[in-house]
């Protein structure tokens, strides 16, 4: 009834009317506005920070620095390690000092730059490294080194001695912007009740609330954090942004106050995609099967770690890519830097590996004159295959199927001109949290006024959840639209759903808005809606008797990696894809126009065909971008001016297939496909472009002047 | 960064323009928006805006035999899309049909591109292969500069604060293969990395006139004379067009010096020029 069928978003009618109120444009009576003063150097020590003439201009009415955090002036997701207001010391170019809040956004920004700081500057640590001459220490005695996670299976080496063919190489990538649509931004202000109130746009409410709250020394609910409407994140929304400093300047103030950041702020304060630098070599028979691989991984966290540790141990996990290899030894480091601060983007450094795995492949099978397609199906994993981590793969494993989805177009491939080129790139992702447990809550309600009404703490940022998850519900209930709705973004209304990250809502909060779904549909069997008693009947016995709420959970099962192996069960479930691109090169400039793409995703089970083929288009359009285009470049790129993104003239031809190989503890079979619509991307361009121009890159993005000194000039 | 506050002043008609301009205090004339308004929000501080977008005198195009006027405040998207430039001055029409995206060529205008002037205007070449004069008007009088000698550096022209730019003067060409053709990092809205305009007369494999204009590789647009001279009269051989590339080539070069940036865009522009000859 509702699951694979073309429901329209939820929000649809809303924004194309344009009624939603993003968080940069609310105004409350008395409202204040908060700026934030950054760090102008990568490192530095804080001897004076004068304040006087900022203070003395009109309107400005507080400025809060590090002394005025009543609670615990760290935050991180992984590890509280990542200060708030810099504490005498700062860290990376864009670090937060300290905030003015002031009577309108103009007088706080002035305020701002009548700011004076004498720094003593530190030598800054702009490249990863092990050595403490090169880069000493940034953070207190020991090293640069924030994690190092090995794989092992097998024995890598000896299957490499012994392969018919080895491949090695070094590929590189770089800093990455979200650029996100809407840049960061939020309102605070304090309830009726005394409360702190924080609405922002966010990818994660739950997880900001508890952030709020520790750095206020206030308990948990006494903050509300409440998403608005919210124009993209790809990771970038998952970390603290305006909250912690709106939720100061409410504190010390007790006015309503208002924070947005310029596409500047944002690009100077915003984490980014970790650039990595991947040794990878790769053995074979002569007969295209994988003997083994080693990888050596080497990362750039910046300052502080957000996801740095959990990008290092995905990385490590997914080094393969989604073949069987049966000897595989990965090392994955990840540094300190003064660079700016990396974490969580879209596909959690595999986009990075994928460009090196699939670049690897073709190699292989040039090597041995194999056909690239042939090459992959052979090694593909399927079901009874035995990922990296070990891990028995025993259903839903629709690679080899993708693949064949595209097999037609690849086998009557015909290159137009000599300038064409096709590539072709696979890859598998986990969904959900690397071995650790990261469950959904949702629950339903039977509402007064008898309609069903879902609470969801899932956070909706363009990708479509609230319809995919309100079609689930819908399904099984077998009831209709006008019986429901839907009440969500809010930790005072709803359960912890986790973050809108690892490609994890439809899976993971799916399942739990299934369970809820089953027991409600069981309350409402056995109280005869089924049957022909009115909705309206049943909810308002349900409420008089306090039975009116069900309760979803789901934490997929998964087990914690070896310590030392990383071999275990790390997610429960992956997703698969193929990508097959076509491109133009012009020799003579180097530009690179990106002409057809054939993308097939095994899905599980599609919820939303549109949504579902909206995904893939995005990320074939974020795939280009980090191919050819975009490379943000520490305390130089300052804003879109510099910093290219792919427009729709770039987008090319899309056809999106899907298959559905049923994941049994996925909602109606279903999985993730956020991610993965990105991650194939970058790597079917590059072995394109490879193929029309007979010169192979290994480093991104592969910019008009890149690839024509690529070609040769 | 904020864009700062500012009064803006619509002007009426051309002679309002120009008396405003005349006066004692300090204005500055925009002509759409997209430059400026950019530079103010970096820190460039105006207290008062004079908009001429809207002047009537100079919102047309007017083409007969003798060329073509384009009205200063004509914008980008009117340029690429009048049927007179389209067959006179396709070279033109193109440029301006790249320039940044809808958007910003229904407001940017060519003569607030050339005011700009940016080694990067997308305008300038094409307009350079057309021998372009521009027209300056003040309340003192009218006044023609050559295009060429109106950009004196890279964003600095000859402009007199009371002066506006009222329009430019395209000489027409009849029997040309021409052409613009640009580099930019992506497909559209992006600025140039290096363009060129052309305009190519030939007669049975005979260069009779050939113009060339390459922008964003000198400080200012650069019209290669030199090379344009060398190729009128002779056959379009490949050692005659190797000859005359060398020859822009190295006219960039006398004028800029070594740039890391020509690496790369010195091979390609050598591509480029050689495929415009051969045509």
């Amino acid at each position: 009834m509702f699951i694979g069928k073309d429901m329209p978003r939820i929000d649809s009618l809303d924004k194309v009317l344009g009624r939603p109120v993003f968080a940069g444009d609310m105004i409350m009576e008395g409202m204040l506005h908060a700026t934030i003063l950054r760090s102008t150097r990568p490192h530095a020590r804080i001897l004076r920070i004068n304040t006087a003439a900022a203070l003395r201009l009109a309107g400005v009415v507080k400025i809060i620095t590090v002394r005025d955090v009543p609670g615990e002036n760290l935050f991180g997701i992984i590890k509280k390690d990542q200060p708030c207001l810099a504490d005498g010391r700062v860290y990376h170019i864009g670090q937060p000092i300290l905030i003015v809040v002031a009577e309108t956004e103009r007088t706080a920004r002035q305020a701002v730059s009548l700011i004076a700081i004498d720094y003593d500057e530190i030598t800054p640590v702009l490249a990863p490294s092990s050595s403490p001459d090169t880069a000493p220490p940034i953070h207190g005695e020991s090293g640069n080194l924030l994690c190092l996670r090995t794989l092992i299976k097998g024995d890598a080496e000896r299957a490499l001695a012994d392969s018919d063919v080895v491949v090695s190489n070094t590929y590189r990538t770089t800093w990455v912007d979200h650029a996100f649509l809407e840049t960061e931004a939020g309102i605070g202000y304090v309830d009726g009740s005394g409360r702190i109130v924080i609405a922002s746009s966010t990818q994660n409410i739950h997880y900001k609330r508890r952030e709020v709250s520790r750095l206020l020394a206030i308990p948990e609910e006494s903050v509300q954090m409440i998403q608005t409407t919210t124009g993209g994140g790809f990771g970038g929304k998952l970390d603290m942004t305006v909250e912690g400093y709106l939720a100061l300047a409410v504190y010390h103030t007790r006015r309503p106050v208002l924070m947005r950041f310029s596409r500047e702020e944002s690009f100077l304060s915003n984490t980014k995609r970790h650039p990595l630098y991947i040794d990878y070599t790769t053995g074979a028979r002569k007969d295209g099967s994988l003997t083994g691989v080693k990888v050596n991984i080497v990362g750039d966290t910046g300052a502080f770690i957000s996801y740095g540790e959990v990008v290092c141990l995905r990385a490590a996990v997914h080094a393969t890519g989604p073949y069987e290899v049966p000897h595989v030894h990965v090392e994955s480091r990840m540094f300190y830097t003064n660079n700016p601060v990396s974490g969580a983007m879209r596909g959690f450094g595999i986009p990075q590996l994928a460009f090196a795995h699939e670049s690897q492949m073709d190699q292989i099978a040039m090597r041995l004159g194999m056909d690239l397609l042939d090459i992959r199906v052979k090694n593909a994993l399927r079901k009874g295959s035995l990922t990296a981590t070990s891990q028995l793969l025993e259903h839903s494993v629709g690679l080899v199927e993708t693949i064949r989805k595209v097999e037609p177009h690849w086998r009557a491939r015909e290159k137009e001109s000599d300038s064409r080129g096709f590539g072709l790139g696979c890859m598998y992702y986990g969904c959900g949290n690397t071995g650790a447990s990261n469950p959904s809550g949702c629950h339903i309600r039977l509402t007064g006024d008898g309609r069903i009404a879902l609470h969801l703490g899932a956070c909706e940022i363009g990708q479509g959840s609230d319809t995919v998850l309100m079609q689930i519900m819908l399904e099984t209930l077998g009831v209709g639209e006008k019986e429901v709705q839907l009440v969500r973004g809010d930790t005072d209304t709803s359960r912890d759903a986790g973050s809108s990250s690892a490609s994890r809502h439809t899976y993971i909060t799916g399942r739990a808005v299934y369970e809820a779904s089953a027991k409600t549909r069981s309350y409402l069997e056995e109280s005869g809606y089924y049957h022909g008693r009115s909705l309206r009947d049943v909810c308002d016995e349900a409420s008089a008797r306090e039975t009116a709420v069900f309760e979803g959970f789901f934490d997929p099962p998964t087990t914690p990696v070896d310590p030392l192996t990383c071999q275990g069960v790390p997610y429960a479930t992956y997703a698969f894809a193929t990508h097959m691109t076509e491109v133009d090169v012009d020799r003579v400039t180097g530009e690179c126009r990106i002409v057809k793409v054939h993308a097939a995703h095994d899905v599980g089970k599609v919820v939303n065909p549109t949504l579902a083929k909206g995904q893939v288009y995005g990320g074939v359009a974020m795939g280009i971008g980090f191919a050819v285009m975009e490379a943000f470049e520490p305390g130089k790129t300052e804003s879109f001016d510099g910093y290219y993104i792919p427009t729709s003239m770039d987008m090319p031809d899309i056809e999106v297939y899907f298959v559905e190989d049923e994941e049994p503890t996925g909602p109606f079979g279903a999985k993730g496909v956020g991610e993965p619509a990105l991650i194939p991307q970058a790597a079917a361009i590059v072995n394109a472009i490879t193929d029309a121009t007979g010169a192979r890159p290994f480093e991104l993005p592969v910019h008009v002047e890149r690839l024509k000194k690529l070609i040769g000039l | 960064m904020m864009l700062p506050e500012f009064e803006l002043i619509n002007s009426g008609d051309k002679s309002a323009a120009l008396s405003l301009l005349a006066g004692p205090d300090r204005i500055k004339v925009i002509a759409g928006g997209t430059d400026l308004l950019v530079r103010m929000r970096r820190g460039e501080t105006w207290g008062r805006l004079l908009d001429v977008s809207g002047v009537p005198e100079i919102r047309t195009i007017e083409a007969d035999a003798s060329g073509i006027v384009i009205g200063g405040a004509v914008n980008h998207g009117e340029v690429s899309a009048h049927s007179k430039v389209l067959e006179a001055a396709p070279a033109l029409a193109c440029a301006c049909s790249r320039v940044g995206s809808p958007q910003i060529r229904n407001m940017g205008t060519v003569g607030g591109n050339l005011v700009n002037a940016s080694p990067a205007a997308d305008t300038l070449p094409p307009l350079l292969i057309h021998r372009a004069r521009v027209k300056l008007e003040s309340v003192r009088g009218i006044r023609e500069v050559n295009l060429e000698d109106f950009i004196v550096s890279p964003y600095q022209t000859s402009i007199r604060a009371d002066e506006l730019l009222c329009g430019v003067y395209l000489e027409p060409l009849k029997g040309y293969r021409m052409g613009y053709r640009r580099v930019a990092k992506r497909a559209a809205w992006a600025i140039s990395r290096l363009s060129a305009a052309w305009a190519v007369r030939e007669e049975k494999g005979v260069f009779l006139d050939v113009r060339l204009a390459i922008g964003s590789c000198t400080p200012m647009p650069f019209r290669a004379h030199a090379a344009e001279e060398f190729l009128a009269g002779r056959e379009g051989s490949a050692a005659v067009i190797a000859e005359a590339v060398n020859m822009v080539i190295e006219g960039i070069t006398f004028i800029s010096g070594e740039r890391p940036s020509y690496i790369y865009k010195l091979p390609v522009l050598r591509g480029m020029l050689e495929n415009i000859l051969r045509g």
